[in-house]
């Protein structure tokens, strides 16, 4: 399964934009080199397979919060906290999550984050811990 | 005058003597380095809680994948699970996403 890609946009604002967290299983392609308007929430292959549950991990995703632009020697990093359901979430086979920018009428993507494998949950709470190199993390050159 | 009081939470790690209090919403589960399980992040459970938190490992090929968490032998671990009487929590970890610009 692809893990990662970056889909650029001008109007983009990571920290003043709403930017969801959609949960996804392994029915999807992820593909850096789709155009544009596909690497999107609900649109390519991300019109379907879209895994949540009403009031815990709604359809269309959770927003993140507290998010961070870090600058480092040649990297950039956008990051945020760790991203909860609630309590009483029953998800299953979530196998990754699409970030994107839900202020932006196209809902541009910022990328896809791969979990590993099958993960899930009943009757609790799902989190998404983000790594120390953020969310996503641009090499400079 | 009426006093405004906050809950409170205690926290505990069945795999290590690590306690931990929140004040006011639960909102989020606290984590921990667990050394009690292979050294890696791991949440509380609230005190008093029957259950066990296992460490899953990642079950696909890692690659070049920046950020994935590993255990103190340096396995990559895709996520800590939390099993409870009455159901199941699950902590994931993925890597960052990498971008590079392009020629």
């Amino acid at each position: 399964m692809v893990s990662n890609f970056f889909a650029p946009a001008a109007a983009l604002t990571y920290t003043g934009d709403t930017i969801n967290v959609a949960l996804y299983n392994n029915s999807v392609t992820p593909n850096k080199n789709d155009t544009f308007a596909n690497n999107a929430y609900a649109a390519g292959t991300w019109a379907g397979n879209e895994i949540s549950q009403a009031g815990q991990w709604a359809t269309g995703g959770v927003a993140l919060a507290s998010k961070t632009n870090t600058f480092g020697a040649g990297t950039a990093q956008i990051g945020a906290a760790n991203t909860a359901s609630g309590n009483n979430a029953t998800l299953t086979a979530v196998f990754g999550c699409l970030v994107y920018d839900n202020t932006l009428a196209a809902k541009n993507a910022f990328c896809w984050n791969y979990f590993g494998g099958s993960q899930s949950v009943t009757a609790g709470t799902f989190t998404v811990v983000w790594s120390g190199s953020g969310i996503l993390q641009f090499t400079i050159t | 005058m009426v006093p405004l009081l906050q809950a409170e939470t205690r926290w505990e790690c069945p795999n290590c003597p690590a306690t931990h209090v929140t004040a006011g919403s639960r909102a989020q589960l606290p984590f921990h380095q667990c050394p009690g399980l292979r050294g890696i992040l791991a949440p509380y459970v609230e005190a008093g809680t029957r259950c066990k938190v296992e460490a899953r490992d990642r079950e696909d090929y890692a690659g070049g994948e920046l950020g994935l968490r590993t255990d103190r032998d340096g396995r990559p671990v895709m996520s800590v699970v939390t099993t409870r009487d009455d159901g199941q929590d699950c902590a994931v970890f993925p890597a960052a996403a990498s971008a590079q610009q392009e020629g």
